[in-house]
């Protein structure tokens, strides 16, 4: 390359236009050098900052979405491009953030480990992901991802004197990595494809999404690149946790910290949506033919599973994490949704407003999770929510919202969500995993309900059980636990009766 | 003699699926671990031999991105796995397997 074109390059390096990802590094460097020099007797101040630094960001995205900094278009030499929807995704995840280390402070300090370096963590994980779903080349993808999937190790094994969250990471970490090295495979094959020049359209940057995807126009037939796709298409699914690459979700959330399992349940797999909905629509958008029907296979044995697994379980974490595999399913069918030119035009939509009204609802759960866990943060069964109406109304009330809006009953956010993610199915003209969806949904509704029915009805007493204690119920809720429950609460509510004005959609 | 770009690549899915299959069905975590390594280096041999044959670094540097990446991951790695071996005093699989329905 020549000195005009370095120049080129070199102009593309806009370091503007990824503002808030170098804002949430700095919070997390902040953050150590804080723990590093402050008087310990200062150091209490060091989650408020953490979390009111990000809130405060957070504003600047939410009320600032209309004078971005950067222009679209491919910035450092390729490796990144600002799609449309990318105001949304940051937004996204730096609130889940600020709420993962929000839940985080209650946690670390009943189980006594150190705060700074999981502030440190998350936050660095966070801004990766607000990378990863902007790159747009192979190289960058994947060492966000790898940056995103080795804090997670770090992070589900945070509790190193339990066995439990240990065992989780190790699950975590074997299954990981072979998912990226499955994942490296495919983009290996794609790369070898592409830069072949015996094919015709062979390109000298095989690994760009805009290359690659003229490529694969032109070449849509080839073996290497179907191999290629379908095993990046695998990698990527383990993320999400679809089936047949779910077998870590259950046991990685329940031994996980609580937190963790909340980050894991709603930015992880937000991430992993959002790098498949970039690759459908960028390199993969000429590979129909493989691509449908994989993903609708994989979107009807996901939701299917992850309903009827979820159903005979006790442990909640478990509960909570074979949901999300159902929840996987059905934002998989947005996602088909989006290869056909009928459903195209709604489903990214679909995908951000489902994935929005999930954090919502989910952290609320986790938000009455966190603070009715005993010492035993991994074995919270669903007899410890008996009684709850009737000794905490309030997390009850969140519970049952929460859950609600998980289920998809109207008129909460959930349900508009499932309804938007329907009708994008029924443009693009799938009744066969519509159908599969609805039978989900009235799955979910059961082992839903039979949650809410532990905290709200009594059990008759048979013979035998009084012998078996009650679950100690912690104290009162804080003020602020309080707030930030309403408030979730609040938003699952608006969102579902108002969404015009908040989406543009 | 010349070695051919196809003979590299039979190495090189050879290497991966020994490592694949090792994950799979060894039951020491250390011996995992290694077989997740060799596939990482079954992907890095894949991609030097496509970038020597087609004439093109892009490959040859990605390697170098992978190997940084697999580092850091083996840092992490070992650590939970020593952490672990303090904690049970095994590191064969299926006696790691608390976390049950």
């Amino acid at each position: 390359m020549n000195y005009n074109g370095f120049q080129e390059l070199a102009s593309t390096n806009q370091w503007g236009a990824i503002w808030p990802e170098l804002v949430m590094a700095g919070i997390a460097i902040l953050v150590l050098c804080l723990d590093l020099f402050l008087p310990s007797t200062r150091k209490r101040i060091i989650p408020t900052f953490a979390i009111a630094s990000q809130l405060g960001l957070l504003g600047v995205l939410v009320l600032g979405c209309g004078c971005e900094v950067g222009t679209s278009g491919p910035l450092f030499g390729g490796m990144i491009e600002s799609g449309p929807y990318l105001g949304y995704m940051r937004a996204f995840f730096v609130l889940s953030s600020a709420l993962v280390c929000y839940l985080a402070i209650s946690y670390l300090s009943r189980q006594n480990l150190p705060r700074s370096e999981f502030f440190l963590v998350t936050i660095l994980v966070s801004a990766s992901m607000m990378l990863l779903v902007q790159s747009s080349n192979f190289v960058m993808l994947f060492v966000a991802l790898e940056t995103v999937t080795i804090g997670f190790y770090v992070l589900v094994s945070y509790c190193r004197y339990s066995a439990f969250s240990l065992e989780a990471g190790l699950k975590y970490l074997i299954l990981g990595a072979l998912s990226s090295a499955i994942l490296l495979f495919g983009i290996v094959l794609l790369y070898g494809a592409a830069s072949n020049p015996a094919l015709k359209g062979a390109t000298s940057d095989a690994m760009n999404f805009t290359e690659l995807g003229k490529f694969i126009a032109q070449n849509a037939h080839e073996p290497l690149v179907l191999i290629g796709a379908t095993l990046v298409i695998c990698g990527i699914c383990f993320k999400i946790g679809a089936v047949p690459f779910q077998i870590w979700v259950p046991d990685v959330y329940q031994g996980a910290p609580t937190p963790v399992t909340a980050f894991l349940a709603i930015s992880s797999k937000a991430a992993g949506f959002f790098v498949l909905m970039n690759l459908i629509i960028g390199p993969f958008a000429h590979l129909t033919a493989l691509t449908q029907p994989l993903l609708s296979a994989i979107a009807i044995i996901t939701i299917l599973f992850g309903n009827l697994t979820a159903i005979g379980q006790r442990n909640v974490k478990r509960v909570i994490g074979l949901s999300g595999i159902a929840h996987a399913g059905y934002l998989l069918i947005a996602i088909v949704a989006m290869t056909n030119p009928q459903g195209a035009s709604l489903a990214p939509w679909a995908i951000i407003f489902y994935l929005f009204a999930y954090l919502f609802a989910s952290f609320a759960i986790f938000g009455v999770m966190v603070h009715l866990a005993g010492a035993a943060d991994e074995f919270q069964e669903l007899e410890h929510y008996q009684k709850l109406a009737e000794r905490q109304p309030f997390l009850a009330g969140v519970l049952a919202i929460g859950l609600g809006s998980l289920a998809g009953i109207p008129p909460l956010a959930g349900f508009i969500g499932k309804l938007l993610i329907f009708i994008a199915a029924f443009q693009a003209g799938l009744y066969v995993l519509l159908g599969a969806a609805i039978i989900g949904v009235v799955i979910s509704i059961y082992y839903y309900f039979g949650w809410i029915r532990e905290a709200f009805f009594v059990k008759p007493t048979l013979p035998g059980d009084e012998a078996k204690q009650a679950y100690p119920m912690p104290g009162a809720v804080g003020i602020f636990h309080k707030v930030m429950l309403s408030l979730l609460v609040i938003l699952t509510v608006v969102l579902g009766l108002f969404q015009r004005g908040i989406f543009g959609g | 003699m010349t070695v051919s770009l196809n003979a590299y690549l039979f190495v090189s899915g050879l290497l991966f699926a020994i490592g694949f299959f090792g994950v799979i069905l060894r039951r020491n975590t250390l011996v995992i671990y290694m077989c997740l390594e060799l596939m990482l280096n079954a992907v890095n041999l894949a991609l030097v031999a496509f970038s020597r044959y087609h004439n093109s670094m892009d490959g040859n540097l990605f390697v170098f991105f992978i190997i940084a990446v697999a580092a850091a991951e083996v840092a992490v790695g070992l650590a939970i796995i020593v952490a672990l071996y303090r904690k049970r005093q095994t590191v064969m699989v299926e006696e790691l397997a608390e976390l049950r329905n």
